[in-house]
């Protein structure tokens, strides 16, 4: 939950930004059970949604054709592994982008600025979207119902593809201050999130498919790879080329959006709130 | 908007690189062959352009605000405000996102985008505009009796557009959904127009020629309207605002 905080405070204050984070959890969580059969509907809907999109494999699969050299339940585990990845970063941390979007354009960021906390982190922490755990219910489910269906993996193989999810998380968060950075200077523009939808589709479906160019650049350029097929990749004992070079490549591209964030930040005009 | 010439095309690479590989192993799938699934995105890509509708988001906005009081008090109906202002957005989309795009898929993509016959492409075209906007303005109209609504919202766009064929052509269902499919409204707001572009109308096994199909499409738009008819009738009602 706190992944996204021990990024940006060293290690003194992680105790308090966890519970800091948790104090923003209660409080959204307490404003969206207002409306308490709006919420669980609203999830559910959430839940829905996401099921249209395994849905083309699935379809593709049950007319005979195939993905060569994937069965449909690897296919459909890449998915998973890809909403699993986003069910958890766009309700814990994800939603600083449109918190950011939001609150520059409303004039409430100024009150950010005056908090006793970094900036980053009262994003984050004001950020957090309940609805969107239908994401992450989502994930949950198509992951299981794929794991069911293929030999089990080994032990070996969680670690592995537990630690590939943790970097998948930290590029998620790379991607979540590159775009509330965006949002910093692009006012008002959520159109930002399908930018990051249509970049981000080349990581839900397996790389072969993908012409030499374009695998290059999501593993070791902008690393898109990881936010499902790599993971998923490890899990089906089937690992993907290039893994190290993309773990590197992710963290880097950690500290690289930090600092476009950073940069963006400094570009803040208030038009006064 | 320019975010679409970006947003469109990524999207599309993305089909191309799939579809390659599904058809790398085989001719055909439900009897369309590669060239014709691409022209298929293509096509779904660049009509939305045309068609892309945000009267649902707006009703909803003014009735939940309040604003809407004020449209009641103008001497134009809120019906020809939201569909003047939608043609407005399309006209400058069709320049903006439309021309840029679909030179982008022709020339650099080589997908064959022209159509079969200019006169029943643009009528078609046409009718899915009106199509569109009216199941929308309708899901608009509810929030007369909803107050949030923005979950039914989406939830609805996006089972629209599975059952319009604008995700995947509907060809790709099991045959009793494409039945089921065939007797409902949404095939005409993306199916039918493309499978015009394209010169040739199938679904459930059931072929029509292509004036058929339209005339088909124009008495569904007719009864949309009725249907919105109905429910402003009902929706106006039950409206009360104070202040605004």
């Amino acid at each position: 939950m706190a992944f996204g905080n021990k990024k940006v405070y060293g290690g003194g204050c992680m105790i308090d930004a966890v519970r800091l984070h948790l104090q923003g959890i209660k409080s959204a969580l307490a404003v969206r059970m207002a409306y308490r059969a709006d919420f669980f509907i609203s999830i559910l809907i959430m839940l829905i949604v996401e099921a249209f999109g395994p849905l083309v494999t699935y379809l593709v699969y049950k007319n005979g054709a195939s993905l060569p050299g994937w069965s449909m339940y690897e296919a459909l585990l890449i998915q998973g592994v890809f909403m699993l990845s986003r069910g958890i970063s766009f309700p814990f941390f994800f939603g600083m982008v449109w918190n950011t979007i939001q609150r520059v354009q409303e004039g409430t960021f100024d009150l950010l600025l005056i908090k006793p906390r970094s900036v980053l982190q009262m994003i984050i922490v004001t950020g957090f979207d309940s609805e969107d755990l239908g994401k992450l219910l989502g994930g949950i489910v198509l992951f299981s119902v794929s794991l069911a269906n293929i030999p089990f993996p080994g032990l070996l193989l969680w670690l592995k593809f537990a630690a590939l999810f943790f970097v998948s998380l930290v590029v998620m968060f790379g991607f979540g201050l590159i775009l509330s950075g965006l949002g910093i200077v692009w006012i008002g523009n959520y159109r930002v999130y399908e930018i990051f939808y249509s970049i981000a589709n080349f990581g839900m479906y397996p790389a072969n498919i993908f012409s030499k160019a374009v695998v290059t650049f999501i593993t070791s350029v902008i690393p898109i790879a990881m936010l499902g097929y790599i993971p998923a990749s490890q899990l089906l004992g089937r690992p993907a080329e290039g893994t190290l070079i993309a773990v590197v490549v992710s963290i880097i591209f950690l500290f690289a959006s930090l600092l476009f964030w950073k940069a963006m930040f400094r570009r803040y005009n208030s038009a006064g709130g | 908007m320019a975010v679409s010439v970006f947003v469109g095309p990524v999207f599309f690479i993305v089909q191309v690189f799939i579809w390659n590989a599904i058809y790398s192993t085989r001719e055909t799938v439900t009897g369309l062959t590669l060239t014709q699934m691409l022209t298929y995105y293509g096509i779904v890509n660049v009509i939305n352009y045309l068609t892309y509708d945000s009267s649902d988001m707006d009703l909803q906005w003014h009735i939940r605000t309040g604003g809407f009081i004020t449209f009641m008090l103008r001497p134009i109906s809120y019906f020809y405000y939201a569909i003047c202002q939608k043609i407005g957005h399309r006209l400058l989309a069709l320049w903006v996102e439309f021309i840029p795009v679909y030179a982008l898929f022709l020339f650099v993509f080589k997908i064959n985008l022209v159509p079969a016959s200019f006169f029943w492409t643009s009528l078609s075209v046409m009718l899915s505009f009106l199509l569109v906007f009216l199941t929308n303005f309708c899901i608009g109209i509810t929030g007369f009796w909803l107050t949030k609504t923005e979950g039914l919202r989406r939830a609805f766009l996006v089972l629209r557009d599975v059952c319009a064929g604008s995700l995947l052509p509907l060809t790709l269902f099991p045959g009793f959904i494409q039945k089921i499919l065939f007797y409902m409204p949404f095939q005409f707001i993306a199916y039918v127009p493309i499978r015009v572009f394209m010169g040739s109308y199938e679904l459930a096994g059931i072929s029509m020629s292509i004036p058929e199909v339209v005339g088909l499409q124009a008495i569904y738009v007719v009864i949309m309207f009725l249907i919105y008819k109905l429910l402003w009738h009902l929706g106006t009602k039950r409206f009360t605002g104070v202040g605004a």
